[in-house]
């Protein structure tokens, strides 16, 4: 397959003004300034090749939207360099421009106070294209979606997850070979973040074209990438499948029960396992090599019933990494868990 | 409203003055270039367009424009002509006919040309504004660029008086600059107290304008992008 998306080094520092308080110290910044730089990308390099579904992950800050931003060609590295189809993203050549398509979830980028059917006429005549067949698409992308209804209405009277369906149509009208999703199912209900995830699936399954999607739900990773690559604090930490991290983590297990009556005492089942003393129903995530010695315990106990125990899923093991690399961010939090 | 003060403050100044001349030109040359201004100031002020690409700018939803095939320049310039031309095709009858009522100077057959620097003043102005728009990439408040230039060129566009009533070197200076293109010329050749020759300098001084605010602005919009953050996504 060939390769569509190839960095090397590619790197981005933000340098910005660190302004201080007060009138004179505003005043005074015009001669005196201090800036902060922050590393939002390390030196990342990678390939990507043609008709994968990347899926890209990380914490709060961890610099998957800045390394979307600079291969779709938003932003300028500060090192290193990339290409995309061929093309420098940043130089934003037309030819490069008509055949990739980035879809900003937290972001409107149809236009707020047209119609979705007046947008898409305005995007057939941005990307050059025939202006019956660009209806005809918009028409079958919209019954995918079922959201014929509301493609004469204001975009600003439309619901969320209507809005993102139809900015989903825009990204797709001119049949993009790479394709840019930053949380496409954020803030959505469960019902609109199925339906997108289901036509996003079989949409990419048909026409095949290069995805990379970041998403805080990890269920939109688990069941659309081919290919995960994990991030933190702007550096590419985990690249493979995400069969392949599952395995690669310590294996957990998910242990829930309830008790007739509340416990009387604290009960301590390994040494990062207590009940606590009153309450009746409980839920832990164990090491399964230490699942053997925390049953026995369990088992143990006066009333037990509707004991479970479960594979501990992607999402939750993706969310034990990210918690571990949001408390490495941000030292000073306290540790509840 | 202006227009109606400047009306008023014209014919007082007349009263007074107990002269039928100021600079040359009768009171009606007068009364007819301010009706003339208020309609066209009003096609070649584009502040509205300039705070919209500002916004743009600072706000991050320029994001949704620079991932498309399509130029911030041009998007908006089209906006602001088919913006002016409708406005303008209506408001036109106004002047048109308080004008005649009024018997007021007014050479319609030099109205074309007229307004044909008008529009050519319309695209250097809005190259002027997105000169600003681009600072916005590193500076804040930039609207406040906006207000200094808009009342800078109350005066050096000829929209508060005619350009011509002032004393040398100020007269010369000012219609050596493009902004004497967007009223004081175009009225002035349209009432009669501008000859054709300055129209034609009129359309050299656009043309360098346009060319010195078009090579400054590439290197402000190629600048402000290496520099872009991308934010508000």
């Amino acid at each position: 397959m060939a390769i569509v998306i190839e960095t090397q080094n590619l790197a981005r520092t933000f340098k910005s003004y660190e302004k201080p308080e007060g009138l004179w110290q505003s005043i005074r910044g015009f001669w005196d300034r201090k800036y902060t730089e922050k590393v939002a990308l390390a030196e990342t390099t990678l390939q990507i090749e043609s008709g994968q579904i990347i899926g890209l992950v990380g914490a709060n800050g961890a610099g998957k939207t800045t390394l979307l931003k600079l291969l779709s060609g938003l932003i300028h590295p500060t090192g290193g360099t990339a290409s995309v189809l061929g093309h420098k993203p940043w130089e934003r050549n037309p030819a490069f421009l008509k055949r990739m398509s980035i879809l900003l979830g937290q972001k409107n980028q149809l236009w707020w106070d047209l119609s979705p059917a007046d947008s898409f006429a305005l995007l057939a005549e941005i990307y050059d294209l025939d202006r019956e067949s660009a209806k005809k698409r918009v028409t079958e992308l919209a019954e995918v979606l079922d959201c014929q209804h509301v493609l004469q209405t204001q975009l600003r009277r439309l619901s969320l997850g209507e809005r993102m369906k139809m900015e989903i149509i825009g990204a797709l009208l001119h049949r993009p070979d790479v394709l840019f999703l930053d949380e496409p199912t954020i803030g959505l209900d469960i019902v609109a973040q199925t339906s997108i995830r289901k036509f996003l699936s079989e949409y990419v399954r048909e026409q095949g074209p290069t995805v990379i999607l970041t998403s805080h739900y990890m269920d939109d990773i688990a069941k659309l990438a081919d290919r995960l690559l994990l991030i933190s604090k702007g550096s590419i930490v985990y690249d493979g499948t995400v069969q392949g991290f599952v395995n690669k983590t310590e294996s957990m297990q998910k242990v829930s029960f309830s008790l007739s009556e509340p416990l009387a005492s604290e009960v301590v089942l390994s040494p990062e396992v207590k009940l606590a003393v009153s309450t009746q129903q409980f839920e832990f995530e164990i090491a399964s090599k230490n699942l053997p010695s925390v049953l026995s315990r369990v088992t143990a106990l006066a009333g037990i019933h509707d004991l479970k125990i479960d594979e501990a899923h992607f999402e939750d093991i993706i969310h034990r990494f990210l918690e571990k690399e949001s408390r490495v961010l941000s030292p000073g939090r306290s540790d509840k868990s | 409203m202006t227009g109606l003060i400047e009306l008023t403050l014209w014919t007082a100044i007349f009263a007074s003055a107990q002269t039928t001349l100021i600079a040359g030109f009768p009171k009606e040359s007068y009364l007819a270039y301010v009706l003339w201004t208020a309609f066209v100031t009003r096609i070649t002020t584009n502040w509205m367009y300039e705070s919209r690409m500002i916004e743009e700018i600072d706000k991050g939803s320029i994001n949704g424009l620079l991932v498309r095939p399509m130029s911030f320049f041009e998007y908006y310039l089209s906006q602001l002509l088919g913006y002016k031309f409708i406005t303008s095709s209506l408001s036109f009858l106004i002047p048109l006919v308080a004008v005649s009522y009024f018997g007021l100077p007014t050479v319609y057959s030099k109205l074309p040309l007229a307004l044909l620097l008008i529009a050519y003043y319309l695209v250097f102005v809005h190259t002027l504004s997105f000169f600003i728009a681009t600072l916005a990439f590193q500076l804040n408040r930039v609207y406040s660029l906006t207000i200094a230039k808009n009342l800078a060129l109350w005066i050096f566009t000829g929209e508060l008086f005619p350009l011509d009533i002032l004393p040398e070197p100020y007269r010369s200076i000012l219609i050596q600059l493009p902004f004497a293109n967007a009223v004081f010329i175009p009225v002035g050749y349209l009432t009669g107290r501008v000859p054709l020759e300055m129209v034609c300098h009129g359309f050299a001084t656009t043309t360098y304008g346009l060319i010195v605010m078009g090579a400054l602005s590439a290197l402000t919009w190629k600048w402000g992008l290496s520099k872009y953050s991308g934010h508000g996504a």
